[in-house]
Order: C-alpha cells, then sequence, then structure tokens
C-alpha cells in the first residue's frame, strides 16, 4: 500500500468517517478503483471470478467515482509534538528504539524515522517481531552499557506481550525506558483507562501526560527515574491525540540530570580513614551502575593494595576477575572490608532496593517473593563483623572516597601499599592458574563423547574468542556456568548473568540488546542459548540479522528442559511409579528442531546440528569471524543435558 | 505466604546451586568394576535412554548434574546398584529436586535394573591425556601468563 507523505491527512478522522471497511480504505490510499480490485486475482493479473467477493454498494462505488469524500480532518502540522518527544529522547542519549508496530503510537513513530537530519539515528528505530522480545533487548543493552535503550509498546496488547520481561527487568534492577501509546478512539480493546496499571506492580515510575509539554518533561523524567537507584524500568503513556498535535512554538524543556544520593562527607573521611589505616583492608564489590563505577572501583582498589571479590561471574559491572587485586590475596586476615554495593561488610554502601518503591506501587498485592530484599547481592568474601548498609550509591560515592584516601594518605603507607600489592597480586595469580587447572581437569569429562559436552562447548570457544572485546549475553546456569573458571571476565559487560525472574525467552533477546550495544564499538556478542529459551520468541533473530548485529549464537541444543525433567523424575521415584514417562511435556523431541534451519529462514547464516566433537572449533570458528564481520551466526550443537 | 515465599526461595537456591555444585565436582578416574554383568546393555541402553537416566547423569555417564564414570561407587555390582535404586527417598519434598528418584520393583524390576547396569557397564571415559587436548592446554598456558 502506497504511504501518503500529505501531513494534512488526518488518519483518524479518516477511519473515524469511512463508511466502509479495509476494502474501500485500500482502495482510496492507493487509487485503485473498488471494482477494479476486486477482481484481480491475488496475482494481480485480473481474476476471472468475483466469487465471493461482495458486491460494492451504490455508495462505495459514488464514492470510488470521487462523487462522496469522506470528510477528512484538514490541519497542517509544521511541528507534531512526536517530534520534540523524539528529540526529548535524543538529547538523553538513547542509542535504541525496539519496538513492534502499533497503531497507538504511528505519530510517534512516523517521527522516529523521519525526524532529524539525518533521521532515525540516535535512537534508531529497531523492528522487534515481539514486545517481549523489545523489552528484553533493552534488558540486555542497559546490562551492557549501564544506560537505557527505548522499547515502544502498542497499548494494552503490546504492554500485556511485554509484561513478562519487564517483570524481569525489574527483578533483575536494570533501567529500561518504556513509552506505550494510547489511541482512546480508534479501537476500544488497545484503549484503557489507566494504560499503565497493568504493569504498575512491576515499574518504579509512570506518568500519562495530557499534553505535549508535560510529556516531553515526563520522559525526562522516566529517564532519571530509570537511572537512579534502585534502578529499574519506567513508562511514559502518550496520547495519539498528543503525539499528533501541532506545537510550532513548543520547546524542549531544560533537562536536570539525575542526583544519585552518596554518602556524606564525614563518613567519607571515617571510611577512608579505615582503610588507609588497615593493615589489610578488603573490597567486596557487587553490581555497580556503569562502567565508570567499575573504574573508579579499581582505581581505589590500586589505590589502597586493597584485594577484592567481584561478582563480575555473576552478572555485570564489577571488579575485573583477573585483575590482579582480584581474589582472596597473600593473606585472608582481613582487619577492614568495605563493601560497595554488597552486604555484610564492617562499612556497606548500597543503593536503596527495591523495596523502595514495592511497597507503594504493588497495587494489586501481588506478594514477589523476594523482590522486597534491600539488594541482589548478598555478602561477599564470607563471614565478617558487619554493619548495616549505607543507604547511598556506591558509585557515585566512590569519588568522595577516592579523593579522601588521597588526602589521607602518607608516603610511608604509599610504600607499603606497593609492597602489599605486590604480594597480593602473586597470590591471586597462582591462585588463578591453579583454578584454571582445576577446570580444566573438569572439562576433560566427556570430552570425546557425543552428545557434546557443555564444558568443550565453552573450553572451545574460549581460546576463539579471548584475545577479542567480547560479551557473554545469555545465562550460562543451565549450561553448566563453565565460563566462571575457563574464561577471564575483565570488562563490565563481559558477562552480564541471569534473566532477573528466571523466565525464559530472555537468551537470544537479550544478546540481540547486547549485541545492539556491540555494533558501534567493535565487539562482538556469544549468545549460548538453551533451545527452551530460544523457542519462547524466535522471531529476535531475524531481527538480529535485519540490523546486522555482531552476534554469535551458540545452541546449547538439549532437546528438553532438563531441570524440569529431573523434577518430574524424581516426583515420579518418590510415588513409587517409574521414570519412564516423565519425558511427557519436558522434552523436544518427535520431531526435533533443526536450529540451524530456523536461523537460515530468519536470514541469519548458521550450520549444525553438530553432533561429533571434533568439528565443532573450526564451526565456531566461523562463526566467531562472521559475527565479527557483523553477520550474525548460529552453531546448533548437540549438548549433553548440562 | 511465607511458606509459599521459602518454596520459591528453595526452589532459586536449587537452580544456582545446580551448576555450583557440577563445577565444584573433582574429575576422578576409579578404575571401572570388574564384578559379573548379567543383563543384557543392547535392552539397557534404550531404558537408560527411556528412563532419563541421561538427565541426570549424561548419555555417557561423564557430564551432567551427577557423571558417576570414574567415580563408580554404588555402582560397583549390580546388587549394590539395585539396593540404591530401592532406596532412595519415597517422601515427596517440598521443594522440587533433582536427587536420585526412588525406583521401587513395581515401577522398575530387576530385570530391567540389570539392562541398565549392564549398559552402564559399557561406559568408559572419554578424557583426553593432558597433552592431547591443544584446546584444553591453550586455555591454561594462557591463565599462566601474568597480565600485571
Amino acid at each position: 500500500m502506497a504511504k501518503s507523505k500529505n501531513p494534512s491527512l488526518g488518519r483518524r478522522g479518516f477511519l473515524k468517517n469511512a463508511a466502509a471497511g479495509a476494502a474501500g480504505a485500500a482502495a482510496l490510499a492507493t487509487s485503485t478503483p473498488l471494482v477494479e480490485a476486486q477482481t484481480r486475482s491475488s496475482d494481480g493479473r485480473g481474476a476471472a471470478s468475483t466469487a465471493g467477493a461482495p458486491a460494492p454498494t451504490e455508495k462505495q462505488l459514488d464514492r470510488e467515482a470521487g462523487n462522496i469524500r469522506p470528510p477528512v480532518a484538514v490541519r497542517t502540522i509544521t511541528r507534531p509534538g512526536s517530534d520534540l518527544m523524539v528529540q526529548t529522547i535524543r538529547d538523553l542519549g538513547i542509542e535504541y528504539a525496539a519496538a513492534n508496530p502499533g497503531s497507538s503510537f504511528e505519530g510517534l513513530q512516523e517521527s522516529f524515522i523521519n525526524y532529524g537530519n539525518p533521521p532515525n539515528v540516535m535512537p534508531e528505530w529497531i523492528t522487534a517481531l515481539h514486545e517481549e522480545s523489545a523489552v528484553t533487548m533493552a534488558h540486555g543493552y542497559a546490562k551492557a552499557e549501564g544506560k537505557p535503550m527505548l522499547a515502544v509498546l502498542h497499548g494494552t496488547i503490546g504492554i500485556q506481550h511485554a509484561a513478562m520481561s519487564i517483570y524481569q527487568a525489574y527483578y533483575d534492577r536494570v533501567p529500561v525506558l518504556m513509552i506505550a501509546g494510547n489511541d482512546p478512539d480508534f479501537i476500544p480493546a488497545h484503549t484503557a483507562h489507566d494504560m499503565a496499571g497493568m504493569v504498575r506492580s512491576y515499574t518504579k515510575w509512570d506518568a500519562e501526560p495530557k499534553t505535549v509539554d508535560e510529556a516531553l518533561v515526563a520522559i525526562q523524567r522516566a529517564y532519571n527515574e530509570a537511572v537512579t537507584p534502585p534502578t529499574a524500568p519506567t513508562l511514559v503513556v502518550l496520547s495519539s491525540e498528543i503525539q499528533k498535535e501541532n506545537v510550532p512554538n513548543l520547546r524542549i524543556p531544560a533537562y536536570t540530570p539525575p542526583q544519585f544520593p552518596t554518602i556524606d562527607a564525614t563518613l567519607a573521611r571515617e571510611i577512608a580513614k579505615a582503610l588507609v589505616e588497615a593493615q589489610n583492608p578488603r573490597i567486596a564489590v557487587g553490581r555497580l551502575r556503569t562502567p565508570e563505577g567499575v573504574k573508579r572501583a579499581v582505581e581505589l582498589a590500586e589505590l589502597l593494595g586493597a584485594c577484592t571479590s567481584t561478582t563480575a561471574t555473576v552478572g555485570p559491572m564489577s571488579f575485573p576477575q583477573r585483575h590482579p587485586l582480584c581474589g582472596p590475596g597473600a593473606d585472608t586476615a582481613y582487619d577492614y572490608t568495605l563493601g560497595l554495593e554488597t552486604g555484610g561488610a564492617q562499612a556497606s554502601i548500597t543503593g536503596p532496593g527495591l523495596a523502595k518503591i514495592a511497597r507503594s506501587r504493588d497495587t494489586t498485592n501481588i506478594d514477589f517473593g523476594g523482590i522486597l530484599r534491600a539488594s541482589n547481592f548478598g555478602p561477599a568474601g564470607g563471614p565478617e563483623k558487619s554493619a548495616p548498609p549505607v543507604e547511598a550509591d556506591a558509585e557515585a560515592s566512590l569519588p568522595l572516597l577516592i579523593e579522601e584516601v588521597k588526602r589521607q594518605l602518607t608516603a610511608e603507607q604509599k610504600a607499603r601499599i606497593q609492597e602489599r600489592s605486590a604480594k597480593h597480586a602473586r597470590a591471586n595469580h597462582e591462585a588463578h592458574v591453579a583454578a584454571v587447572e582445576q577446570a580444566v581437569q573438569r572439562a576433560k569429562a566427556g570430552w570425546n563423547g557425543s552428545p557434546i559436552s557443555t564444558a568443550r562447548v565453552y573450553a572451545e570457544l574460549w581460546p576463539l574468542i579471548m584475545h577479542e572485546d567480547w560479551c557473554f549475553a545469555s545465562p550460562s546456569g543451565f549450561s553448566g556456568s563453565h565460563n566462571n573458571q575457563l574464561w577471564d571476565h575483565n570488562r563490565p559487560y563481559s558477562y552480564l548473568g541471569g534473566q532477573g525472574a528466571g523466565g525464559m525467552g530472555y537468551g537470544a533477546p537479550a544478546s540481540v540488546g547486547a549485541a545492539l550495544a556491540a555494533k558501534a564499538r567493535n565487539r562482538i556478542v556469544v549468545n549460548i542459548q538453551t533451545d527452551g529459551d530460544l523457542n519462547y520468541a524466535p522471531g529476535v533473530l531475524w531481527t538480529a540479522a535485519h540490523h546486522k548485529l555482531p552476534m554469535l549464537t551458540v545452541m546449547h541444543n538439549n532437546r528438553a528442559w532438563h531441570q524440569e525433567y529431573m523434577f518430574v523424575e524424581y516426583m515420579a521415584g518418590v510415588r513409587g511409579r517409574g521414570t519412564d514417562r516423565a519425558d511427557i511435556g519436558n522434552t523436544l523431541r518427535n520431531p526435533y528442531i533443526d536450529y540451524a534451519k530456523m536461523a537460515e529462514s530468519y536470514g541469519m547464516a548458521g550450520e549444525g546440528p553438530i553432533t561429533d566433537p571434533t568439528k565443532l572449533s573450526a564451526a565456531l570458528r566461523r562463526g566467531v569471524a562472521s559475527a565479527k564481520r557483523g553477520e550474525p551466526y548460529m552453531v546448533d550443537v548437540i549438548t549433553q543435558p548440562r | 505466604m511465607k511458606k509459599n515465599s521459602n518454596r520459591l526461595w528453595l526452589a532459586a537456591a536449587t537452580l544456582v546451586a545446580l551448576p555450583l555444585a557440577l563445577n565444584a565436582q573433582p574429575a576422578t578416574s576409579a578404575p571401572a568394576p570388574s564384578s559379573p554383568v548379567t543383563g543384557n546393555a543392547v535392552a539397557g541402553k534404550k531404558l537408560y535412554y527411556d528412563y532419563g537416566c541421561y538427565a541426570c547423569h549424561g548419555y555417557n555417564g561423564e557430564t551432567g548434574a551427577r557423571p558417576f564414570v570414574g567415580r563408580w561407587g554404588h555402582l560397583a555390582t549390580e546388587q549394590m546398584f539395585i539396593t540404591f535404586l530401592r532406596g532412595r527417598a519415597n517422601v515427596a519434598p517440598i521443594v522440587p529436586s533433582t536427587a536420585m528418584p526412588n525406583f521401587s520393583a513395581e515401577s522398575l524390576p530387576d530385570k530391567k535394573a540389570k539392562d541398565i547396569y549392564a549398559y552402564i557397564r559399557t561406559f568408559k571415559s572419554t578424557a583426553p591425556e593432558s597433552q592431547d587436548s591443544a584446546t584444553l592446554n591453550a586455555i591454561v598456558e594462557a591463565a599462566k601468563q601474568d597480565k600485571r
């Protein structure tokens, strides 16, 4: 169907007043006479039969002949509100907006793709095949970059498709900026009096502004709320009216960046003093907000010669796993421990938890179990004397601490720290080598077996990426977590961790989101993809192919949901009924799914299924090379269950 | 509600602990048993699959949540294996479990158990010698590089 570029053609007016259905609308928009359209066959060559097609009414014929035209609301749009909304989003540094099309945000979408010079850049419109994928892309992107991207959702139906992924991002404390359209006069089922109410229990903040200027402020605030601890998804509902409203004289309001709660100067002095005077300080590092926080944590540890613990094998934005100061160090009798986004230390600086917002927004009274925890991370580094955490953002507090430490350090202390650092580095290096040797020893089990062991998948992949800038974006728990010791997690985005709430359908879209971040940064993304998880919304493979994303997907294809298979087996056992029917509902057999063909059908190069372990390395090598070229690739590997 | 919360947490803990437990298992190389085998390994191969043994122990007994090649323990003899199958817990747990199920004589008769045992006894370690795996050697050598 030809697209009209005439801004004076009011779509709503047209739709409201068109008496005929889709056939008439199509005919009007394309100028193809209705009679002719109805007599065309599907291949357009002119059908011999009109059987089944209702005869046009006299009114329709009159309209087609130009005798009657549906009334249209003629208005000249020089500056639609949606252009300003896009500019506001652009000013916030949002790189991408992912969406599955929806009529409730047509005005906004038109601005995204046509407004600006060049249009459709910062943010770039990313085509999602499912709203759940759109939000999970934003989830993966935020974990890789430490900042949000945008997901745009259709009113009611799109929001509800996205609900699961919003919940995961919320549980994972990940900032996601969302906009939903609302078109109250178009399709009743796609409108709601309180659109955000459907997901309010697991969003941090929402608004439904009534004017364009309110909308611009709401977008700015939604961004600030999302990135301020506790970081979480936020939602702005924009009616189609204000998206399309002409606002020639409106200016974008001045933006005020978010304020992050920090420790005060007195506490900074106290903590710095304790760290400087300690003979063997330790810093336990959990998940910080951004790469800048990681950089600051490294700076503090190096200033002090303090060995650190990390959650880099659990999720993003933590201390580099193989940094010389990361590990137990030369002496594990620590006399002072500082926690950064972890508890269980003499001084713990942890941002406010989801409890801060959950109680007031859990309007449907859903008990989300552990969601009211103060922090996603438990104590690190074993039992220690601990004090109640100071509720402040660790990342924002680090510059204060660093300055205080620098101010208090004496020359004598600096010399002692240098010596301590060297001892820790030697001990940590030895511990690292020993841990890798043990991991390699374990990886030998089943090395030459078929199906291929999950350890071999990780081991064969590591030498191929160890010298690349890589991001492992999918959860590794179901495939053995062999990356924990075999790989080095040295960058803030090395491993993005789990789903958040354990929901499936996460790995591929999160990896696509991470790959969006990677695309402009000469980085590749690895997705070790469980088969059950991929089948929730595999269309995201098309998104990767369409947008040419540097992503390697390696299927952990065990043809089952083995966790649940084992659960049901145990249950059948305790009931004395045998395990020989436990496969029912838990396996993906009869027929097997061919993932290489699936990838191919979505336009992604791939190969497999691979069952011979000696053929794995070469296939992975081809996959890495393809991803480096910006061409996503899939290697389907038939694997052991775990 | 609290009970449900506890269940959720225990289930979550299981999910987290399982891969950790897997990684924590040291590779061992106890010699395979040499006790008599009376079952039919060919029949046992199908039963090993149909009864879902592979789900926890891998297709070759070397991988998964509970590998046993090289750590034969309860599998030293046919009778020990059957005794082990019959002696597993038979009370339903509150939280989902990936522990070894109970196999009563009704659900898995001795004949079938012996066939499975015969098949299990054909399993051999496929672990390479250290010098034979360039990949694994490369990983260790890379780790030895002092990155300071």
